[in-house]
């Protein structure tokens, strides 16, 4: 038994682009071909938080929450923590249930394409949803092709039983093809021997075996979203594909994203049925070698967050990727144990505010004598906020005025706004303060600007990523 | 309860001296208020030390109070270190006086001492903005600056104020600090240069924000039953407030005013049977300029967003009518955080008993300290009446 409805599709990219000829003009090459710009994550951004962008949206298109999730899949070829399950934190961040089955799948761009066919074969889900969530960043050295084309985004499939899209075929293949593209253990930078013609060979024999054993002939679909670690390997699949050049860059993501990975067919089908394309074919493939192939047919309704805002000259991208910045110094101070943290997770995951027994106002976080009342016996009905609300006050942290938790952060992206924000009741008639960093943003906030909360990294410590809440202005959420 | 009173106070220069430790620099705070006191003292005659502290850089986080005492030759004296943040050793003068009128006292010495300057610009950071609330506040990357800023920008739009009076009070701070020796930036700025200044955290600039310095402070409070043998030119203690609210900003029923300012100059006012209008000076916690604004409000010198117009008229000035921070406030004279109350009790004093020099104000009856914890989550005020002499 099997979920082959496709009730949803979210997708994001990161804001920051940086384009093609900036690579020429510092390096007098541009290594990634068909490339023109790409999407580059900003310092707090990583797998994780891209992907709960997309979660987010996917949900929302498919008018689903995070409560109805009975299984959870997550792809990375980038996990922000090597070990560790990841998906406990996505389904804390989303609200998905205790009980949810979870998976997370890595070590090839493939990984994608196993975390929808694991959670295919999860269904039925009756009125529950499966939640396929891919998110990649993937990079290599500097001077590497694999950086050149690293791009980065994500995408979120709302995986049911029934649509309104559908997955009506799926085929895998695998065979092995080492030494195309590798990462070494403990190696942050993805890397590959270049052996031209034996890396085509893999590509197109593990897709090419894989629609083998297809049933829907391919000359049914509107578009094929293909592979595409640039932006000319999936062109040679052609053939092997059995589709032709045109359909292949109805489905083009590569050419403006970049290499986004694990997520890369995924964000090409996202884009096709934006354009309302009837029958689409999805070709992950994953170095070692494997592929899996999935035909499905709209419509899928999608919500995507794919335009670029920003873009970076080379030396800004430098210091994005963290190549000529400096990490958080040595020294003692402020100190939050792991602790102390995983007990605020409802609030920095789900915004948990409680409403005092005593008086009704809102605290946030809901702990200890009420801030309006100062009631020590007040109990507090959990309240979860809608992450809208208004900027009170804010200032602007110039570089170098920041705790030395954030001088990475600000080496990489640069001076950022702080700000306390009054955050919104679920009815509107109330708020609670709380203090929140504003992402990064080209529009001014003052006091009165209206915010949006989303996810991001807040900061490290003793090596474990705190994910937390950060304000966006709204009117530049995409 | 008995009267507490005042029978000297001593400081160290506030700045940065690489070659003083806590220790030599209380120690050099108790010779100066041993000094200072009319007809002497002896170190055994003190019965109580409280020593304030935030202990910036860990160097003695555990027993700081004794270290620092035993040091400063105070062999076997009862010794505590209290922390407040930057209104530790306000705090530590209130509990000095606690010690007095309840008799347990005669003579207690209430200091504070701060080392700020000996550590890499890395570890300083660290330590800024720890009294700060650190697990959500600190969290979205704000020290002390972004957090008054965030006050500042509440301010200004709220009021008629702009970032030009943030400035005035830079100026005015820097006119009085030049003619205190004791003064960490002891030297003149001009509102050019207080408006041009580099932006730390908008709407706040370089010289809207007081100096991390080095320093020492101490006060001798004697009781009303001993403070004849000591002086015939008393100081009383004629009222202590304080008062605590939520460390972080956002849990505080207002940004542009700081409430534990406001009940602890309350409560001090009722003590002493005074108010604002009886005072003759103020040495007001201006460890960002916007605090000098705030305080002004806060402690009744005018109305809520009246404090630009007292600027602008030169109420506050050295020869106004209520002149505040004649000392250069923490401003000009220095920010040493765990020594900064003491030191703003030791301006007091020696305005009150006329020995502030080129600072001194004619013949002043009153004067008020007030000494803030963090961005308001404490705060302790002193009223100091110059009594007749005896």
């Amino acid at each position: 038994m099997t979920a082959s409805g496709l009730a949803a599709i979210g997708s994001y990219a990161p804001r920051l682009r940086i384009d093609a000829a900036e690579f020429e003009a510092a390096w007098g090459r541009f290594d990634a071909a068909g490339i023109d710009e790409k999407a580059v994550p900003d310092a707090d951004e990583d797998a994780v938080t891209m992907g709960v962008e997309a979660a987010r949206r996917a949900l929302t298109a498919a008018d689903a929450s995070g409560t109805d999730v009975a299984h959870l899949a997550f792809a990375t070829t980038t996990p922000p923590m090597a070990e560790e399950d990841l998906a406990a934190r996505l389904c804390s961040i989303l609200n998905v249930p205790d009980d949810a089955k979870t998976q997370t799948m890595t070590g090839s761009t493939h990984a994608g394409a196993q975390a929808l066919d694991a959670t295919m074969d999860g269904g039925p889900f009756g009125e529950d949803i499966g939640l396929v969530i891919i998110g990649d960043c993937p990079r290599g050295d500097p001077d590497s092709e694999v950086e050149h084309a690293a791009g980065a985004g994500s995408v979120a499939l709302v995986v049911d039983d029934d649509g309104p899209g559908t997955v009506i075929d799926r085929a895998s293949h695998t065979e092995a093809y080492p030494g195309t593209r590798f990462r070494t253990g403990g190696d942050d930078r993805t890397t590959g021997l270049g052996v031209t013609q034996y890396d085509r060979d893999a590509f197109t024999t593990a897709l090419g075996s894989a629609a083998d054993r297809l049933d829907v002939s391919m000359e049914t679909v509107d578009a094929a979203a293909v592979q595409s670690p640039d932006g000319k390997l999936p062109y040679r699949a052609t053939g092997s594909l059995g589709v032709d050049a045109e359909t292949i860059a109805a489905a083009d993501t590569v050419s403006t994203l970049g290499d986004t990975g694990a997520a890369s067919a995924f964000l090409g089908a996202a884009t096709a049925f934006t354009d309302d394309a009837e029958r689409a074919l999805i070709a992950a493939y994953g170095s070692g070698a494997s592929a899996t192939l999935f035909v499905a047919t709209g419509p899928v309704p999608v919500n995507t967050a794919l335009d670029s805002a920003v873009s970076l000259s080379y030396a800004e991208y430098l210091r994005r990727r963290g190549e000529i910045t400096r990490d958080e110094p040595e020294g003692g101070g402020a100190y939050v144990s792991v602790p102390s943290w995983q007990r605020t997770i409802p609030q920095r995951h789900r915004l948990v505010a409680g409403r005092c027994s005593a008086c009704g106002a809102l605290n946030f976080p809901p702990t200890g004598a009420c801030t309006d009342c100062h009631e020590r016996t007040s109990d507090f009905e959990v309240v979860e906020l809608p992450g809208t609300g208004t900027v009170e006050a804010v200032t602007t942290i110039e570089q170098g005025g920041a705790p030395p938790e954030f001088v990475a952060q600000q080496s990489k992206s640069g001076q950022f706004d702080s700000a306390i924000v009054a955050l919104d009741s679920p009815s509107g008639e109330q708020t609670v303060s709380v203090p929140a960093q504003v992402l990064d943003t080209t529009a001014e906030v003052t006091i009165g600007t209206p915010v949006v909360l989303t996810t991001r990294r807040i900061y490290t410590q003793e090596g474990v990523i705190r994910y937390g809440f950060k304000a966006q202005v709204a009117s530049q959420r995409r | 309860m008995r009267d507490a009173y005042l029978i000297g106070a001593g400081q160290t220069p506030f700045g940065s001296m690489p070659e003083e430790s806590y220790r030599s620099l209380f120690d050099h705070a108790v010779s100066e208020a041993i000094d200072s006191v009319d007809h002497g003292i002896d170190t055994a005659a003190i019965d109580e030390a409280v020593v304030g502290s935030l202990g910036v850089g860990g160097r003695q986080l555990g027993l700081s109070g004794p270290a620092a005492t035993e040091h400063a030759g105070l062999h076997g004296v009862p010794s505590v270190r209290v922390e407040n943040a930057c209104a530790a050793s306000g705090y530590a003068v209130r509990q000095a006086v606690q010690a007095v009128k309840s008799g347990m006292a005669d003579v207690a010495l209430a200091g504070g001492v701060e080392v700020m300057t000996d550590m890499s610009s890395d570890v300083t950071k660290y330590w800024l903005g720890v009294s700060g609330e650190t697990e959500w506040e600190r969290l979205t990357g704000t020290t002390f600056s972004g957090v008054y800023a965030q006050m500042a920008s509440a301010y200004l739009r709220e009021y008629e104020a702009s970032e030009e009076h943030l400035s005035m009070v830079a100026v005015k701070n820097h006119r009085n600090g030049a003619k205190n020796p004791k003064a960490h930036l002891g030297f003149e700025c001009s509102l050019e240069d207080a408006v041009d200044a580099p932006v730390v955290a908008d709407p706040l600039n370089l010289y809207h924000c007081c100096p991390t310095s080095d320093g020492a402070a101490v006060a001798l409070v004697a009781s009303e039953d001993v403070v004849e043998q000591y002086t015939d030119d008393p100081v009383r203690v004629a009222g202590v407030g304080a008062a605590s609210d939520r460390v972080g900003l956002f849990q505080r029923d207002s940004y542009t005013s700081i409430s534990a300012s406001e009940m602890a100059a309350d409560t001090a006012y009722d003590r002493a049977g005074v108010g604002p209008d009886d005072l003759d000076f103020a040495e007001v916690h201006d460890c960002f300029t916007i605090a000098e604004l705030l305080a002004y409000e806060d402690l009744g010198f005018c109305d809520r967003g009246e404090a630009p117009q007292l600027l602008e008229q030169g109420t506050t000035d050295d020869d106004g009518a209520m002149p505040v921070n004649l000392s250069g406030g923490l401003k000009s004279k220095g920010h040493p955080i765990g020594a900064t109350g003491a030191g703003q009790i030791v301006e007091a004093f020696k305005q009150l008993t006329g020995s502030a020099a080129d600072r001194q104000l004619p013949a002043p009856k009153y004067g008020l300290t007030h000494n803030v914890g963090g961005s308001g989550g404490s705060a302790v005020v002193h009223i100091l009446e110059r009594e007749a002499a005896r």
